[in-house]
């Protein structure tokens, strides 16, 4: 087999007017001039029309400067991910050409904005188009503000892509409603300076080089994972959230810093994350349904916390948005890398994988009930791009949402109890809970071996039965631990791993391999620890499996492995240099490596 | 009634000073007639972090320094509960001592007794950040807290001084359960194995309660008396500064308490959500 994959041009055809169902744009300047506003003008746009979409962005950690870049797919069908190739590139900069260059389609077009001059010479393919206009010379000189550059930069746009000039200026309204008046007035100027200006340039009303399709997508949620989670876990009950700012985790901090207190609770920006964890634990002693949540860097800080919760049988979700590590490593950039550190130490706990924004919020709500359940610590594993990437998501289904309370005793029950043993040997290792003030639940908690009064013991026969107990617990709710996700042949003797992120991809990269004659299956663990049985097997039941990660040395294969999954049927698919996986680099790699074997 | 766990006996080497303030912590709770269940007895690592186990209340074994943030936690979330945080010098010094500084600054309402001895008791003797080596004195945690903002309760007693030992503790609980705040209570509990400073600090002392002329809101004043007595040799116990800062707080209802039925809230749910539709 020696079948070459070129990238796809994402849906388009190689017309004179091409026709998109499904696009890339990215939007690329100097970072906190505003001209990324484009993007969401653009979502808007998009959004309207009924198309899918995903979103990215590709920043520097400082406040203000350095290269940003804004991305955009928009698709008629669901992607989750971005494509292969940038079909319009809109350029702010020199730097914005050289970056997107190795990635344009090559009948792509460019927008320039040529105010300092014309664009770099001999770095775009001669068949790409370039539009040249000086974006920020007539914001400035017709406009006396630089800032609506992204407006004059919209309305060019929207006449590359064949947007009716009276669709794209509602959408502008629709995107910019909350805004004043006379401010949505110089906005709307500002585009028709851009119209004008296409006139000029090439880009006539009612001759545009592209089209895009009509989407037809019922209503969706436009959210990120961060976002989905945090909802996820007020509505699962969640009233106390602590943390310390770390990118890419500080959103569900401030989510809840403005939700919680709605509701009666506290979200609370600690000193560190060593406090951030003690404070969810001092709440969740009480009963309140807590989370604590953190990055790589913050979230090994915390793991002395996470273990008491192990050993003192306390109930809290703490959720790690992995970023590019070790150490403070890549803050901004893409990594899961955290799979070693979320499963270290002999105590129980469940580590689960949410496999895209939307099951963020289902992975929350069972996350926050089965922390409960088990008195320990449930660990959710996100990533820099399911965190913090925005997508459309099907509406959640908030009538169904149910609570677990698990073992929690009410006053009354406990004043039926002849004697309450904090941690009483039970056959499911859970004890029953009497949180503090409640009569006659007297209780001591520690992280201290104990006896069941949780009065400290080192005696051996009891330190076994403790240990034993604990795991007990996560025996006992193996059969309700979320399923992966499946796609693809059954019966395919090729298959692909990979959790969090690299779900979509692997979908998008399993059709193409479907097309090149490479039937596979695709598993998308949403438990990872324990490792379930469903995960082996898949390993078991093929000849090849690649593992799919974004990491150095594959951790998730070593888990897998660990886990019973045969070494010898695994290949690692390994990118750790920051930037997500696309699905041709799968498609190249898997080709290649099948066709050698 | 129900049968529960039965207080274990003091862990602690005879005439050490943690008898003291498990004595006055007792005291005050029959004095306030608290229920126990009302209470939580939050405490450090060490030879002090063991009190929990022998007063019959609710009572939680926080990790090594992290006892303030832990307890901060649980006030936050049941503010109905009497949150007493006891700990060992190091705890709160060295290994705690950036929490020290928030908790202070943030006011929660709990109660922080620090048994300061000077010492690493349980590992056997080492020096801790109270401990004076050389030319320079250790740090006096008093004088800390006077510093940070937010500051609404600082005393410091003496183990042996037993009587007004109670009496502070009485007056931290108080100032906690009618919500002022944070109330920082430093005993000199002193270590008979590895530091015994009985005499020592006994010679030390100025009881600022015994003085008519001690205005322990006068923040200033408690600077200034703080410092002239050290220039002396010398420290200063008793309420060493109170504020009214915090008084009348309104106290929320324990959040463990409340109702998160989903279908209650499901409007606003909704509200949320919507605000995300494209």
């Amino acid at each position: 087999m020696n079948v070459a994959i070129k990238p796809e041009p994402s849906g388009g055809q190689a017309a004179a007017r091409r026709h998109f169902s499904d696009i890339n744009v990215m939007v690329a300047g100097q970072g906190g001039d505003g001209s990324l506003t484009i993007a969401s003008l653009l979502s808007a746009l998009f959004a309207h029309r009924g198309f899918h979409l995903y979103s990215t962005s590709n920043i520097a950690s400082r406040i203000k400067g350095g290269h940003a870049a804004a991305y955009l797919r928009a698709s008629v069908k669901p992607s989750g991910c971005m494509g292969d190739v940038i079909d319009l590139l809109v350029a702010f900069d020199d730097e914005a050409v050289e970056i997107a260059a190795p990635a344009m389609a090559p009948d792509g077009i460019v927008v320039f904005d040529s105010s300092k001059g014309p664009p770099p010479t001999g770095v775009l393919a001669d068949t790409i188009r370039v539009f040249e206009i000086p974006i920020g010379r007539l914001a400035v000189r017709d406009l006396r503000r630089d800032l609506l550059k992204n407006c004059i930069g919209f309305g060019v746009v929207t006449r590359i892509l064949g947007i009716d000039d009276k669709d794209a200026e509602g959408s502008l309204r629709h995107r910019f409603r909350r805004i004043p008046e006379a401010a949505m007035e110089t906005n709307i100027d500002a585009f028709r300076l851009g119209l004008a200006n296409a006139d000029e340039n090439g880009l006539p009303a009612g001759d545009s080089p592209w089209t895009v399709d009509e989407g037809g997508r019922e209503e969706h949620l436009m959210i990120s994972g961060n976002e989905a989670f945090s909802f996820g876990f007020l509505v699962a009950g969640g009233r106390f959230y602590a943390g310390y700012p770390i990118t890419p985790a500080t959103e569900i901090l401030t989510w809840l810093e403005r939700r919680l207190p709605q509701f009666g609770g506290i979200a609370m920006q600690a000193e560190d994350e060593l406090s951030a964890i003690n404070l969810a634990i001092g709440a969740a002693m009480t009963g309140v349904r807590a989370m604590a949540g953190s990055s790589g860097p913050g979230f090994v800080l915390m793991q002395e916390g996470v273990s008491q919760l192990g050993s003192a049988e306390i109930p809290l979700v703490v959720v790690d948005c992995q970023r590019a590590g070790p150490s403070t490593g890549m803050p901004t950039k893409v990594e899961q890398n955290d799979i070693g550190t979320m499963i270290s130490g002999d105590y129980p706990r469940v580590v689960l994988a949410p496999a895209d924004q939307g099951d963020c919020f289902e992975m929350s709500i069972f996350a926050t009930n089965l922390a409960q359940r088990i008195q320990g610590p449930v660990i959710a594993a996100l990533d820099r791009a399911l965190s913090q990437d925005s997508t459309t998501v099907k509406p959640f289904d908030l009538s169904g949402v149910e609570l677990d309370t698990g073992k929690r005793l009410t006053p009354d029950e406990i004043a039926g109890l002849k004697e309450y043993r904090r941690y009483l040997i039970t056959d499911d290792g859970v004890s029953p809970w009497a949180v503090p003030g409640t009569p006659g639940g007297e209780n001591l908690v520690t992280g201290n071996e104990r006896n069941e009064w949780g009065l400290v013991s080192a005696e051996p026969k009891n330190r076994k039965r403790m240990v034993e107990k604990r795991a007990r617990k996560i025996e006992s709710v193996r059969g309700d631990l979320p399923k992966g996700k499946r796609w693809g042949d059954a019966d395919a003797a090729i298959g692909l791993l990979g959790f969090g992120t690299v779900g979509a991809v692997m979908e998008r990269a399993a059709e193409r391999l479907a097309k090149a004659g490479v039937e596979v299956q695709i598993l998308q663990p949403r438990t990872l620890w324990p490792v379930l049985d469903e995960t082996v097997e898949f390993i078991r039941a093929r000849r090849r499996v690649y593992v799919i990660e974004h990491n150095a040395i594959g951790q998730l294969a070593h888990l897998v492995s660990g886990g019973g999954a045969p070494k010898e049927r695994m290949v690692s698919i390994l990118k750790f240099d920051g930037t997500p996986f696309r699905a041709v680099d799968l498609v190249d790699f898997i080709l290649e490596q099948e066709a050698s074997l | 009634m129900t049968k529960t766990y039965t207080p274990a006996e003091p862990i602690w080497c005879a005439g050490c000073g943690d008898f003291g303030v498990q004595g006055a912590i007792e005291g005050a709770i029959a004095q306030l007639a608290i229920p126990k269940h009302d209470i939580i007895i939050m405490a450090g690592i060490g030879c002090s972090g063991t009190l929990q186990n022998n007063v019959g209340t609710y009572g939680y074994h926080a990790l090594h320094g992290r006892v303030l943030p832990t307890s901060t936690g649980v006030a936050y979330a049941n503010p109905e509960l009497t949150v007493i945080a006891v700990g060992g010098d190091g705890d709160a010094f060295a290994i705690g001592a950036g929490h020290f500084i928030h908790t202070v600054k943030r006011n929660p309402n709990f109660v922080y007794i620090v048994m300061n001895n000077s010492v690493y008791g349980l590992t056997k003797g080492q020096d801790s950040p109270t401990m004076d080596a050389g030319a320079a004195h250790g740090i006096d945690a008093t004088r800390l807290a006077l510093s940070i903002p937010g500051a609404s309760f600082i005393a410091r007693g003496f183990s042996r001084w037993s009587r007004q030992l109670q009496e502070l503790t009485v007056a931290a609980m108080e100032h906690v359960r009618a919500g002022r705040g944070f109330a920082f209570l430093e005993v000199l509990s002193p270590c008979v194995t590895y530091h015994d400073t009985y005499v020592t600090w006994e010679g030390m002392l100025e009881n600022l309660d015994d003085d008519p002329t001690y205005d322990p809101t006068d923040l200033a004043a408690a600077f200034a008396r703080g410092v002239a007595l050290e220039a002396q040799g010398r420290m200063p116990a008793g309420v060493i500064f109170r504020s009214d800062g915090g008084a009348g707080r309104k106290i929320p209802p324990a959040m463990a308490l409340q109702d998160i039925d989903p279908a209650r809230h499901i409007d606003r749910y909704n509200d949320i959500m919507s605000s995300y539709a494209v």
